[in-house]
């Protein structure tokens, strides 16, 4: 019987409930970065190829959002606080959703990188998760007449903020006990758990009478005007490679010190 | 020309956590990997 | 079986059983989690006059009418099934005027008014420069249209 062999797997040989986990849990991208050497050969320069590009376009974002781009007929120039609020909740629950599939590939494929990247990923998720619930306060007081509303969005986007300060100090704790990469079990059940939040945030202006407008961008387009919308595609895109170079830079960080660490333990022992 | 105080605090707030945050993991992200680096070379 | 493949397994069942409960539980809070009562709300469900409450919604064209002392409005609030009176002493937000958004907090009293002490405006999800104010937006085809 001829056998397909694919990164090496047998899939001929398989049952078919096999045929079909086989390609999604042994994907080619496993393989190839489960080796931390080969992960920081496409790591290095990649850190280089987020970071400036990103911060390139995070400027002209921000400065055509400053500067070019009318103000509101209503908000006035307060408005233009949207470019830098929307990207910051993107990545605050972006980074929670990167953390809940870190934590699947951890438990379930034991992905020696999967604990490095959930690690990783805390504390610049937990920064913009601060960050869109400080420019959210400033943007309205201007706007509602109010700092903070306990409405379903900000309770639950402030939820968030708690579940990332929750899972860093449960990362750091296993970190502590010697834990691979940094992240017990239980830190990564914590991680999974939390991301029921991420529907909540998303759904709770529509299920919800809440102070907070509903959303402005869906899938049947957009309430902002073409000529507020266009800085934001800028600097989504540009917080969103920023934040992949800082992840990237973690890891490298944390791999490094594991390397230090397994050393120094080897030398000890002698 | 008070909405832009408000403007600029949001702005303001936003530049400094990403530098924060960019700057220390690069410095803490440079310093490992020396350490690495010369635990290799002493091989 | 593989034990990945039982891991895989008992995860994503877990999973799947965990998000059921949370949105559950959050469907669960609908009424709870509301941050304000829309008219059609009161209406419906009845409050009681007194109930410290927050009442949510448009303020009705010219409805908005200032009384001789000065400081206390009187407007009226609509989410397009029911309307209610509601009156306002103090300063209220800029933002908030006829035709657009607001959450007051009070209560009603007896005769059906409501005694708002606190006016937050609330921003709908437009934003457009304002060369394009007066322009009516079409929620289905997302289009500026010019007034009529």
């Amino acid at each position: 019987m001829a056998t397909l062999r694919f990164d090496g797997l047998a899939i001929g040989k398989m049952p078919y409930w096999r045929c079909l986990a086989g390609p999604v849990t042994d994907a080619i991208l496993m393989h190839r970065f489960a080796n931390p050497a080969r992960f920081l050969k496409i790591a290095r320069p990649l850190t280089t190829w987020l970071f400036w590009p990103g911060l390139l376009l995070l400027l002209i974002g921000a400065g055509c959002g400053l500067f070019v781009t009318p103000a509101d007929y209503l908000q006035g120039q307060t408005v233009r606080i949207l470019y830098i609020h929307v990207p910051a909740a993107w990545l605050g629950m972006g980074g929670w959703s990167g953390i809940a599939i870190a934590a699947l590939m951890q438990l379930v494929w034991r992905h020696p990188l999967a604990a490095v990247a959930g690690r990783a990923i805390a504390a610049p998720g937990a920064l913009f998760t601060a960050i869109c619930l400080m420019t959210g306060s400033i943007w309205g007081r201007p706007t509602w007449g109010t700092w903070w509303e306990w409405d379903g969005r900000m309770t639950s986007m402030l939820v968030l903020f708690f579940l990332y300060l929750g899972y860093i100090a449960l990362a750091n704790a296993s970190a502590r006990q010697g834990q691979q990469g940094g992240v017990s079990s239980v830190t990564a059940i914590f991680g999974l758990v939390g991301a029921v939040n991420i529907p909540i945030i998303n759904r709770s202006v529509v299920w919800w009478n809440s102070l907070h407008q509903g959303p402005s961008i869906t899938l049947r387009g957009s309430s902002i005007d073409g000529s507020l919308l266009w800085p934001l595609g800028l600097t989504l895109l540009g917080f969103s490679l920023l934040f992949g170079a800082i992840v990237l830079m973690r890891m490298r960080a944390i791999l490094a010190e594991n390397k230090v660490e397994a050393r120094m333990q080897r030398l000890a022992r002698g | 020309m008070n909405q832009w105080a408000f403007v600029i605090a949001a702005y303001a707030v936003t530049l400094a956590g990403t530098a924060i945050v960019s700057l220390t993991s690069w410095r803490a992200m440079r310093s490992a990997e020396r350490r690495a680096d010369q635990l290799s070379d002493r091989g | 079986m593989k034990a990945k493949h039982q891991r895989l397994i008992l995860a994503l069942a877990a999973l799947v059983a965990l998000v059921g409960a949370g949105l559950l539980a959050a469907s669960a809070l609908k009424d709870e989690a509301a941050y304000f009562y829309a008219p059609n709300d009161v209406k419906t469900k009845g409050v009681e006059p007194g109930k410290a409450i927050r009442l949510g919604g448009m303020v009705v064209k010219d409805s908005l009418k200032r009384a001789a002392d000065g400081v206390t409005i009187h407007f009226d609030v609509t989410d397009g099934k029911a309307t209610v009176p509601a009156t306002f002493s103090g300063i209220a937000p800029d933002l908030f005027k006829e035709g657009s958004g607001v959450v007051a907090e009070g209560a009603f009293d007896a005769k059906g008014t409501f005694i708002a002490t606190n006016l937050l405006a609330k921003h709908d999800e437009r934003y457009m420069p304002r060369e394009l104010e007066g322009m009516n937006y079409n929620e289905t085809t997302h289009e500026m249209k010019a007034e009529k």
